[in-house]
């Protein structure tokens, strides 16, 4: 049996509960059933390249690199977040997606700050660059990793699209540096003079993710739900045996 | 029930002919899978973009000149980025079964999971072929450029086929060993630093550790004879070959066929072969090799050897004999706009390297003291063209190399236009010439010995007489010809001779 998908107007007599509560209660499952071990192995990738950049003592523009290949390594970790087996039985729960969606990246946040922070502060003062922009950079990979997979969660039906968002994202990432013409260039090296206004760049860079990923929150509409409902096995199409 | 009955009654059928029949099955499995892969658009994309990035730096007017030695090599980049995507993909077709939850079907089939995970790393040959194809177009486009000199290497162009083979090899073994999803875009972050970041540990280096990286380029300014190259590329493609198989029977083992004495021996023979190439290649530089570049270094006379083209002769290394005809060109164009004795002087031009330092190493070359003798490099086309003509002029003006490079008065202004007035786009070949890429103010001169360097002055006075007819500043300088040559003589003189009036300073050059 399909599950109906969307929200139906009939189907909604706990909207009186109060947001707050209905987060609280969710906090501790959804907890449970975030990839922490996908977001584990990113980051150990993380700080182990920077980790290994301090070990062999590498120069300013080495350690950017491995910054930059660090975010990049939670990024791809962070595309895997809204992955949910059970995403096709939650559709029609009363807690909209979008609060799921939320709780989810609100849980991961303080983890990653602090991670972050270690990734930083791995980082001898000598070799690091500006921390403020990096974070900008870095903030804006993992904003555009969330969006990419809630963007993929709305408009496709696959319950687990983190695997084709990190390769997207993988892609992206690969290809910015070697196509983007010089005037919008973002992967500046730290003595480069326009270091400043390729981080303005990165921060509507990250405003456009954030919007993009805020117009994604939602479940698609029922109009959406006519090819989606249809199940490949279903017998309401024209007879496949013949 | 139907289907467990004929699974015990197929059994002994397939225990009779076992190995033909499953080893058929594996070839058409990774036939199967060879097709699938090509077709995914990480690596449509990646294929797509080396292409493009083969035409675009192939029509490139400063690769109209190539030297053959280190266009094989220039071909091992592009491929990393297709090795990568191979990775990506190849990756994801051996946990496909898992992600999709077949495996439990396959599991009734005869062929068992490490015979699937051979398949799975057959299905990147292919691949490798296809990138194979690739590069001979690459270098045979370069080839057949009519200004090619010199002679590429077998070993170079098997290092990118190869190690899209090791990356592809390296995403199935990495499969068989973590099911996780994103384990491969990690390794490819991993990778990216390592190899095209130039993370690796000693990278930028010519000979040691540096080996072990995939592809070593060792880019440095100046092309060398194929002798004193001393790079151990067919080491290396044994190094990358043995890995690759490593990595593939590594991945047939621990997906159980570690019950099969031919893998066990088959993944013992590969690591013999990845161990030997990869102790062997980091050896550093043969003796003899040195030994060849000290030579070629220090008395290039010993090995090269020389042609006459009318009044010049021109003694290169052999592999560069080809060019004398465009060297020839130039070097006429420039005596005939000489006057008096340097119109009719026999002048020498020789090739010189020094390659002592290595081959990433970019010193200049001393200036000849030997009168009449000029030094041409190894690279041809662009902006090597003025900076070769201007060479000749100085020597025509002030006789030797050396006192060419330390003028410092009126004769710069006769040595630049000797050496660019005749060209289609003097002032082009004077930007290009110039450090600085600037037409005023003053600026240094490259040249393959030492630098010259022009004044504000005679900039302005060079770029008056490219305004001027050409006919009448020709014959000026040659009724002119022995004072513009006389050392001292100013460059407001020198502009009066030659009938430009321009307000110039002293000749002041800060070196």
């Amino acid at each position: 049996m399909t599950p109906a998908r969307g929200s139906r107007p009939g189907v909604r007599p706990s909207r009186a509960l109060p947001g707050a509560r209905v987060a609280a209660a969710l906090v501790a499952p959804v907890w449970r059933t975030l990839p922490w071990r996908t977001l584990g192995a990113a980051a150990a990738v993380g700080l182990l390249v920077v980790g290994a950049g301090r070990a062999v003592g590498a120069g300013p523009v080495e350690t950017l690199y491995g910054l930059r290949g660090a975010g990049l390594a939670l990024a791809l970790g962070v595309a895997f977040l809204l992955d949910d087996p059970a995403r096709h039985t939650t559709a029609p729960v009363p807690v909209r997606r979008a609060v799921r969606t939320l709780l989810r990246a609100a849980l991961v946040t303080p983890v990653a700050g602090l991670w972050w922070a270690a990734v930083l502060l791995l980082v001898p003062g000598t070799v690091r660059p500006p921390a403020g922009d990096l974070t900008l950079e870095t903030g804006t990979a993992l904003v555009l990793a969330l969006a990419g997979a809630a963007v993929a969660v709305r408009y496709g039906d696959a319950p687990e699209p983190g695997r084709s968002v990190a390769a997207a994202l993988l892609g992206t990432a690969v290809l910015a540096p070697l196509l983007l013409p010089g005037h919008w260039a973002l992967f500046v090296p730290p003595n480069d003079p326009g270091w400043t206004a390729a981080h303005e760049r990165w921060a509507r860079l990250l405003t456009g993710a954030a919007a993009l990923c805020a117009a994604s929150l939602h479940e698609r509409g029922p109009h959406g739900q006519s090819r989606s409902v249809t199940s490949p096995c279903g017998t309401s199409g024209p007879s496949r045996t013949s | 029930m139907t289907a467990t009955a004929l699974t015990q009654q197929a059994a002994p059928a397939v225990a009779r002919s076992g190995p033909r029949n499953s080893w058929a099955a594996v070839l058409a499995l990774a036939a199967f899978e060879a097709r699938r892969l090509l077709l995914r658009l990480p690596v449509l994309l990646a294929f797509a973009l080396h292409v493009t990035w083969i035409v675009w730096r192939t029509l490139q007017p400063r690769d109209d000149y190539p030297v053959l030695q280190d266009a094989d090599r220039a071909t091992q980049g592009g491929p990393l980025l297709v090795g990568l995507a191979v990775l990506l993909c190849a990756n994801r077709a051996v946990l496909r079964s898992t992600r999709r939850d077949t495996e439990r079907h396959f599991a009734v089939l005869t062929l068992g999971v490490w015979r699937r995970t051979a398949a799975h790393a057959l299905s990147v040959v292919p691949l490798a072929l296809l990138t194979a194809v690739a590069v001979t177009a690459q270098f045979t486009w370069e080839a057949l450029k009519s200004g090619a000199v010199g002679r590429g290497s077998v070993a170079e162009l098997l290092t990118g086929p190869l190690a899209v083979l090791l990356f592809g090899a390296v995403g199935v073994l990495l499969a068989r060993l973590v099911t996780s999803a994103v384990a491969a875009p990690l390794l490819v972050v991993v990778f990216l630093l390592l190899f095209v970041g130039g993370a690796f540990p000693s990278s930028g280096q010519e000979t040691g550790a540096v080996w072990l990286d995939p592809v070593v380029t060792t880019a440095g300014a100046h092309p060398y004879p194929s002798d004193l190259l001393g790079r151990p590329a067919g080491w290396h493609a044994l190094y990358l070959a043995g890995l690759a198989l490593t990595a593939a029977l590594l991945a047939v083992l621990v997906s159980g066929g570690r019950r099969s004495r031919a893998v066990q021996a088959a993944f013992a023979g590969a690591l013999t072969l990845a161990v030997l190439g990869g102790v062997v290649q980091t050896g550093g530089v043969p003796a003899r090799t040195v030994e060849a570049r000290v030579r070629a270094s220090v008395a290039p006379e010993k090995e090269q050897r020389c042609v006459r083209r009318g009044q010049v002769r021109y003694c290169a290394f052999s592999e560069w004999l080809p060019r004398v005809a465009g060297w020839a060109r130039v070097a006429d164009r420039v005596q005939a706009l000489a006057g008096g004795p340097a119109r009719g002087r026999d002048l020498l031009v020789r090739q010189r390297v020094d390659v002592r330092g290595g081959l990433l190493d970019d010193a200049a070359l001393a200036p000849s003291t030997r009168p009449g003798q000029v030094t041409v490099g190894t690279s041809w086309g662009g902006n090597r063209v003025p900076e070769f003509s201007t060479a000749v002029a100085g020597v025509l003006v002030a006789g030797d190399e050396k006192a060419a490079s330390v003028v410092c008065d009126g004769r710069m202004v006769t040595v630049m236009w000797l050496s660019l007035a005749w060209q289609s786009d003097p002032e082009s070949a004077l930007r290009g010439v110039r450090l600085d890429d600037s037409l005023t103010g003053s600026a240094i001169v490259v040249s393959r010995t030492e630098p010259l360097l022009m004044t504000a002055g005679q900039t302005k006075v060079v770029r008056a007489l490219f305004d001027r007819p050409f006919y009448g500043v020709a014959a000026r300088v040659k009724a002119h010809w022995a004072e513009l040559t006389t050392p001292g003589v100013t460059t407001v003189r020198a502009a009066e001779l030659l009938g430009v009036r321009a307000s110039v300073g002293a000749d002041r050059c800060a070196r």
